[in-house]
């Protein structure tokens, strides 16, 4: 069994609290900019692209501080 | 391995740090800010003359943080220190200041506000406005807590902030160009999307007295004609993209902190319904009580009010919030218009304040074409509040014939969305009696001999919420001691009822009617909720209420939390001291939080005395005293004997002289304003 992060994009409000968290937990910081998850606002179109960086260490707890939905904790066996 | 239904796989991204990013960091000298010593706080301030167009960083105040907080702290400070009176709002000699507070930029939920100030070309008092969004974020991770804008600059420019790197850009290519326009061309030419921009439209560059700078397309520091400030400067915009870190002094705390802070507000019972409906919750229960601004406030309840412009009918036009950073509420809705005159209309809208402000003042019928009627103000950008009550004010002239279809070009009877967008491009555009308009009610009204009677402001600035004679409450009361003028955002009971209307005392309380859990999970000090809570039924003491939420809005205002009931009903003094201590490093305690907020909302009185306001400006416009309104308890008009009574008892409340409202030496001793 693994945990792995599911993405639904869809359901994301653009709060970000996925790469605050992330930049706190990896560097101590609140610093988006160099978080392993990102969040793009397309303002006009009201959708936001969430990437996750090949450094990512997969603790998964931007899916865990997620309010949206958006990210989910999966086991996968 | 098995994945779920609708399971998409993860987009790794190999050059994460590429992109977008490196462009920028071509294009200006990225300053590593390791030196800092501060923490939540950026320690430093961006001061731009545009004059001379220099710009200085200056360390932020060590003293004002305990002080003033930031925010609408750092800004009551600096206005009031550096600015005389008699100052012309729209000359030169203004100032404008954004400050961010030192949560934001953290993962405190709501943590993003920004408050933008000046002197207010529509009250000629202080103007203040705050926003969320993500604009105030980028700002504090380009290591700054403050923006200082002085002068005026020979042409049209814009301020671009890009980490360490500021510089001042010709912006002919923009002038004249909306707010939505403008927006996507800066984004373009910086080539970031990600790029946040504070922007005015076409009303900011015509000096219209309500002109509002939007906050990226949706949102907007709208209040109290900042745009006009902006567009008197011949800045068009700020843009903002930052890098850099906002650092935690004792991550440890913090995170039982943020911890608790999350389950407070997930744990309120305002949380859901919030979350579902945004501040579109009380189109019911405002037609239920028959408060409604309706058609310039001579009905409260409209017609067909229940079948077209309630949360209902959300329904089928939104299926999902939108959020401001670090938000977990997404009150904003992101609407999407499919059938009918208004098909196509994607937009981030259906808060509350277009539906009354269109809806109920000017009667316009349905979500979409009110959807669409925010949307033109946000692109022109016009404060929706005041532009709406321009829009209902002209319609009841046209009503009673004070003006014609010969001097406007077209009909303009209630409920006419041809003619209200219309009326909004004359007004950003100045043309014809949209040039009137565009002064604001006070002023126009005074154009037009007999319409004082129903040009409704406070202050000089337009009121629309909720009708004072219908539902009497901390709030209406909030109205008149607000330091911005007619605005409903600065004064709110947390444990607001919307079951009931009743005043058991008079002018003097209002019924609580909530359950226990409200009351015993409100962050307020034991010996003040002695005092504002009645004993045995609870029932809340509206002028001491209306102090404690002023000086509670204020510290939020202050360090960049927002005000939705589920945070303001559970984040107090307590919780805060908690998160400014952890993140700053700097101890405070709930009492000295407290003072802060009392201390903030004495300076801004006093900048507005300074100013030359008069007693007599706290009041309603006379129709609330002079005619009366329906409701389902009677015809209801205020008294006003009782309206200073309970006025002159929040005086004293705070200290101040209870016939003049001006505040105490004793009082501003104990506070340490130095005056």
């Amino acid at each position: 069994m693994t945990e792995e992060i599911l993405i639904k994009p869809w359901l994301c409000t653009g709060c970000c609290t996925c790469s605050l968290v992330c930049s706190m937990i990896s560097r101590g910081e609140f610093r988006p900019s160099l978080a392993h998850i990102r969040v793009t606002k397309k303002d006009f179109e009201g959708i936001f692209d969430i990437t996750i960086s090949s450094t990512c260490r997969g603790c998964t707890m931007c899916a865990r501080s997620c309010p949206s939905g958006a990210l989910k904790v999966i086991e996968i066996s | 391995m098995r994945f779920p239904d609708k399971c998409i796989p993860v987009k790794y991204d190999y050059n994460s740090y590429g992109g977008e990013l490196r462009k920028l960091y071509k294009k200006s000298s990225y300053i590593r800010q390791s030196d800092m010593e501060y923490f939540g706080y950026t320690g430093k301030v961006l001061d731009i003359n545009l004059n001379s167009g220099t710009v200085k960083k200056k360390d932020l105040n060590q003293e004002l943080t305990v002080k003033y907080l930031g925010g609408i702290g750092f800004n009551a400070e600096i206005l009031y220190r550096e600015l005389s009176p008699g100052t012309d709002p729209l000359g030169p000699d203004n100032i404008l200041v954004f400050s961010t507070g030192p949560l934001v930029g953290s993962s405190i939920p709501t943590s993003c506000r920004t408050e933008a100030s000046a002197l207010s070309p529509a009250t000629g008092l202080f103007g203040t406005s705050n926003s969320g969004n993500y604009w105030g974020g980028e700002l504090k991770y380009a290591g700054y807590d403050s923006l200082i804008i002085r002068g005026k600059a020979e042409e049209p420019v814009y301020i671009l902030i890009n980490d360490g790197a500021v510089k001042i850009i010709p912006a002919h290519h923009l002038w004249g160009k909306d707010a939505w326009e403008t927006i996507k061309i800066i984004q373009d030419e910086i080539d970031d999307i990600n790029i946040q921009v504070a922007v005015i439209g076409q009303a900011g560059e015509n000096l219209v007295r309500f002109a509002s700078i939007e906050n990226g397309p949706y949102d907007a520091w709208a209040r109290t004609g900042l745009g006009a400030v902006m567009g008197s400067k011949n800045l068009k915009a700020v843009a903002v993209r930052g890098t850099g870190p906002v650092k935690v002094a004792r991550p440890g705390d913090f995170a039982k902190t943020l911890e608790a802070t999350r389950k407070a507000i997930f744990s309120s019972p305002f949380y859901a319904p919030f979350e579902k409906f945004g501040t579109m919750l009380i189109t019911i229960p405002y037609h239920k009580f028959g408060i409604l601004p309706g058609r310039n406030f001579q009905g409260g309840t409209p017609d067909n009010w229940m079948e077209t412009r309630t949360r209902k009918q959300l329904h089928g036009l939104t299926k999902r919030g939108i959020s401001c950073m670090s938000c977990p509420i997404a009150c904003a809705h992101w609407v999407e218009v499919k059938e009918g005159r208004y098909a196509g209309l994607e937009m981030k809208d259906m808060e509350v304040t277009p539906v009354i402000g269109f809806g109920a003042g000017c009667d316009i019928q349905g979500l979409p074409a009110i959807a669409a009627l925010s949307g033109e103000c946000q692109r022109y950008g016009l404060d929706m509040v005041s532009a709406s009550a321009c829009v209902a004010f002209a319609m009841e002239m046209y009503q009673k014939g004070y003006v014609t279809e010969n001097d406007l070009g077209f009909k303009l009877p209630w409920g006419d969305e041809d003619g209200t967008l219309k009326l909004l491009e004359m007004l950003a555009l100045r043309k014809g009696i949209g040039n009137i308009l565009a002064e604001g009610t006070r002023l126009a009204s005074g154009k037009f001999p007999g319409t004082e009677s129903f040009a409704i402001h406070i202050k000089g600035l337009e009121y629309i919420l909720a009708d004072p004679r219908g539902r009497w409450s901390t709030w209406t009361l909030g109205c008149i001691t607000n330091i911005r003028g007619g605005d409903h955002l600065r004064t709110r009971n947390p444990v607001e009822n919307l079951k009931h209307n009743e005043n058991p005392l008079p002018y003097r309380t209002e019924k609580f009617g909530l359950d226990d859990y409200f009351y015993d999970h409100l962050d307020m000090p034991g010996d003040i909720k002695k005092a504002v809570f009645d004993n045995v039924t609870r029932d809340v003491n509206i002028p001491l209420m209306s102090k404690w939420s002023e000086d509670l809005i204020s510290v939020y205002n202050a360090l960049g939390m927002c005000i939705r009931p589920p945070v303001l009903h559970t984040v107090g003094p307590t919780l805060f001291s908690r998160m400014f201590s952890a993140l700053t490093g700097i101890d405070i305690t709930a009492e000295q939080i407290a003072k802060a907020g009392e201390r903030i909302w004495n300076t801004i009185k006093l900048f507005n005395l300074k100013q030359g306001e008069k007693p007599e400006q706290s009041d309603y416009p006379d129709r609330f005293y002079s005619e009366g309104l329906k409701t389902p308890l009677g015809d209801k008009k205020l008294d006003r004997d009782a309206v200073s009574a309970t006025l002159s008892e929040y005086y004293l409340a705070r200290g101040w002289d209870p016939r003049t409202g001006v505040p105490s030496p004793q009082k501003l001793r104990e506070l340490n304003i130095i005056t």
